[in-house]
């Protein structure tokens, strides 16, 4: 079994790695203090739920090695130099001071399901135990005018403190009919705008809260959109794929306690710890992409041996996203460990522009610019547009070269 | 008198309005007020993107949609006297990881859904199952993401895959894989044995009557005396109408309004949206209060789950629990916790039945693209019951896809003066949180019953 944060550590701290995480040493240092000065001042707050992390930690069967091994793992995560290993570690501590409040809106539940089954690397049930959730729909144990309350509890108290997770789209069209929530029939927009305005920050969790998701594909028959078309003026956070990967949402609450503040974002407000780079860049097949070695149907002798998936239309090369390292479910896999290529569901409006069925060369996009090496940043939101067709030459070029590159070893 | 109440705690939100006379409801209305318009979506896609947007109808039973998309696909190819071969070890990939889905949600309806507000009718504080921070909540939620992960073994990730095509799966799991998924499935059985029965599962498997109900031990003992104080097996009970749509290695599919009959027949399946809103203004009825429709079986509403399969398929310790209570909300939540143990069961022996020297996959020989028309058609057994999908083609592009989901047969609105299957279960119910409790019992999810 590979171990995800070893790994995760490996990709950050490595020459090549394809994002610039280096901001220097005076930055880092201002950092640390002021990270130092704010975990202090949190640790005098009132904890919202009395947990002691560590006994937490023992009760799970991880010992404190494990647990700092994961802290320093989760440090890389977030693109910190180690020496805000111990402060990750202690920011853990300290999840409990920071109220969360989740929200479901046009959606498939699909993200709360992810996090049920996250409770973060190794540290079992870290999660439940020590993160503040005052509020999520599914969840709680209150349901009903009961819940409400709470809701409106948790909004009154933690005032411009708790953190807004949103999951699912919200539809416009029709005055927001086809979404409303509550007795009261409140539509999800008038609910958004209503819990967002004392938050802290919003954090968009999934496709569909960042760019509309499934709902908005076309026609968008409920004209759907995310959460950052309606809420103004909040830092606003995504975190994109379907569904969101776990680690990213605890990574940004982490940061969140951390820093008390958001963490550094991409054009397209994605963390740039997780989204800094591309599914491809960190791939476990790359090395048959590089040597053009590809699968070229469903059950062939390329797929039997793991080769590239890119010509069954996998968009790794154009999706920024880190499930090549965190995987899934815990590690335990994730959609190219089977042979099913990447469906690009962190990009937005991937379902119209990165269909499944439709290979590379018939999509209405082309390959990045600049073939493998660019980074986030000097793509932005050029992405969809770009013209240049880099790797799509690499993939014809093999197919020139002799259809199965097993072919040409043969005749070599 | 009317009170109007939402219900959270399930998947999505419910509201729940009830008309009240002397002290009983008398008439009730379940409204699910949030609409994506899938069947709109999947229109002018090309059908193999059928493959990763159906799955998406739903967070929960995403592999059920997965199966029904790629089986509507393969049924097409049938309609054109093309039928695809599947090796044996692709079916039994795609069941397995069904299979692991259902026993997945039903560990988490039972902690997660429905015993915290079971514990609020026992004289005892039961504060163990309280939700997020009770014992038996955590460990709850700590063994559905072990289980859950024996299917990203097979299929990357879960919720939300696609490992299934039409021809078989493309994913071609090792002898290591198939090691640790058993590993993952023996974890569960070990949670159901020493948390949720108390004894051990084979000698749970051997029970055959009502009478065993009290050999059970565990948390299923605490609802079984719960509802034993509170009359649960008297309560929730509807037209005692069963509906298996899906045929599987695990499950058999049949009918039972007066008798039991195996012959299902697509022909009998109906769907009305005379009380549903639609997207479609002009054609919204006065009556329209609900983003579900309504889904009738030859003229009459049926109930689909774990207890119609139970007693279509007659198990013999669900069905004798049933010759006693009929389709009370006991038998009904029963019937699920019993289909948990029965599904560990087998998931195991299919998983030992893989050859993996088979092949996954067997390329079509003609593409889809090639029929210049097509339909076909689909069902599976989901966690909360039937799920069926009717799809027509176009020279491989869809032109119409309708689902109907478990939810839908089981809490859609009512048509023509006849009750639908919850409602009749609800009507008559002299308190809202037994009300609750009753519409808990059938596994609601408003995410698939909108889509």
């Amino acid at each position: 079994m590979i171990d995800s944060q070893e790994m995760v550590k490996k990709v950050f701290t490595q020459n090549s790695a394809r994002i610039d995480t280096n901001k220097g040493d005076a930055y880092y240092n201002s950092l640390f203090e002021k990270a130092k000065s704010r975990l202090s001042a949190l640790r005098k707050q009132p904890a919202l739920k009395d947990i002691d992390l560590m006994e937490v930690v023992e009760s799970e069967g991880v010992n404190r090695r494990d647990f700092m091994k994961w802290a320093s793992a989760t440090t890389a995560t977030l693109m910190l130099p180690p020496m805000f290993t111990p402060l990750v570690a202690e920011a853990t501590e300290l999840m409990n001071r920071v109220p969360v409040v989740w929200i479901e809106l046009q959606d498939c539940a699909g993200n709360s399901e992810a996090i049920l089954r996250s409770a973060t690397p190794t540290v079992d049930d870290l999660l439940f135990d020590v993160l503040s959730l005052e509020y999520h729909h599914t969840l709680q144990a209150a349901s009903g005018h009961q819940a409400e309350h709470q809701l409106e509890d948790a909004i009154h108290t933690f005032k411009g403190k708790y953190l807004l997770f949103v999951e699912g789209a919200i539809p416009k069209a029709m005055n927001g009919q086809y979404g409303t929530i509550g007795p009261g029939g409140e539509t999800f927009e008038e609910n958004l705008n209503r819990l967002s305005k004392d938050a802290a920050a919003v954090v968009a969790v999934g496709t569909c809260a960042t760019f509309g998701g499934i709902p908005a594909a076309a026609p968008n028959p409920t004209g759907a959109v995310g959460v950052m078309d309606i809420v103004k003026g909040k830092p606003i956070v995504n975190i994109p794929a379907c569904p969101a990967n776990p680690a990213n949402m605890v990574g940004v609450v982490l940061h969140y306690v951390l820093t008390g503040q958001v963490p550094e974002l991409d054009s397209l407000l994605r963390p740039k710890f997780a989204f800094g780079y591309r599914i491809h860049d960190n791939c476990e097949r790359r090395a048959h992409f590089d040597a053009g070695e590809y699968v070229e149907e469903w059950g062939d002798e390329g797929a039997k041996n793991n080769w590239c998936l890119y010509k069954m239309g996998c968009k790794g090369p154009m999706t920024f996203n880190n499930c090549s390292i965190i995987r899934y479910n815990e590690g335990a896999n994730w959609p190219i460990g089977v042979g099913r290529g990447c469906i690009g569901c962190s990009e937005p409006d991937f379902w119209d522009k990165y269909a499944y069925e439709r290979p590379m060369a018939d999509a209405n996009i082309k390959a990045p610019t600049g073939g493998v090496e660019k980074t986030v940043d000097e793509f932005g939101l050029g992405l969809l547009t770009a013209t240049s067709i880099g790797i799509g030459v690499h993939a014809v070029a093999s197919a020139v070269a002799g259809k199965r590159t097993v072919h040409s070893e043969d005749e070599e | 008198m009317k009170t109007v109440d939402i219900v959270e705690r399930i998947e999505g939100e419910a509201k729940l309005i009830c008309q009240w006379d002397k002290e009983k409801i008398s008439d009730v209305k379940i409204q699910f007020l949030n609409f994506r318009g899938f069947e709109f979506i999947l229109k002018d896609k090309p059908i193999l993107d059928a493959l990763v947007y159906t799955p998406r109808i739903c967070g929960i039973c995403g592999q059920a949609h997965l199966k029904a998309t790629v089986e509507a696909i393969e049924d097409i190819y049938k309609n054109h006297n093309e039928e695809l071969t599947l090796t044996n070890k692709a079916k039994l990939l795609r069941e397995i990881g069904l299979n692991i889905e259902i026993i997945d949600s039903h560990i988490k309806w039972f902690y997660m859904f429905i015993m915290p507000d079971i514990v609020k009718f026992s004289n005892n504080s039961l504060e163990e199952y309280s939700a997020l921070k009770g014992k038996k909540w955590l460990e709850a939620s700590s063994i559905a993401s072990e289980t859950i992960k024996s299917l990203a073994v097979i299929a990357g990730q879960w919720p939300h895959t696609s490992y299934m095509v039409p021809g078989g799966v493309v994913s071609d799991p090792t002898l290591l894989d198939l090691v640790t998924m058993q590993n993952y499935m023996d974890q569960a059985i070990r949670f159901y044995e020493n948390s949720l029965i108390g004894t051990n599962l084979d000698t749970y498997l051997s029970f055959n009557k009502s009478e065993d109900l009290y050999k059970v031990k565990g948390d299923l003992k605490d609802f079984i005396t719960i509802s034993f104080e509170n009359g649960f097996e008297k309560i929730g009970k509807s037209y005692n109408r069963h509906l298996v749509l899906g045929d599987s290695l695990s499950f058999e599919k049949g009918k039972i309004s007066r008798k039991l009959t195996k012959n299902i027949d697509y022909e009998n399946i109906e769907e009305f949206t005379t009380n549903s809103f639609d997207i479609d203004k002009s054609k919204v009825s006065k009556e329209a209060y609900t983003w579900s429709k309504t889904a009738l079986y030859a003229n009459s509403f049926y109930e689909t789950g774990p207890l119609s399969r139970a007693v279509v398929q007659n198990r013999s310790f669900v069905s004798d629990i049933h010759k006693h209570y009929n389709d009370s909300m006991f038998t009904r939540v029963l019937a699920r916790m019993d289909e948990l143990g029965f599904l560990l069961s087998k998931t195991k022996e299919l998983i030992q039945q893989i050859n993996i020297n088979e092949e996954s996959f067997i390329k079509p020989k003609v593409s889809l693209k090639d029929f210049h028309y097509g339909i076909g058609q689909s069902s599976v057994e989901a966690c909360r019951g039937s799920l069926y999908h009717d799809v027509e083609i176009e020279n491989g592009i869809i032109s119409k896809y309708d689902v109907i989901t478990p939810t839908v047969w089981n809490l859609g609105p009512g048509i023509d003066n006849k009750l639908s299957t919850s409602q009749k279960a609800i009507v008559g119910i002299d308190s809202l949180e037994k009300a609750k409790l009753i519409l808990r019992s059938f596994d609601v999810c408003s995410v698939c019953t909108t889509h």
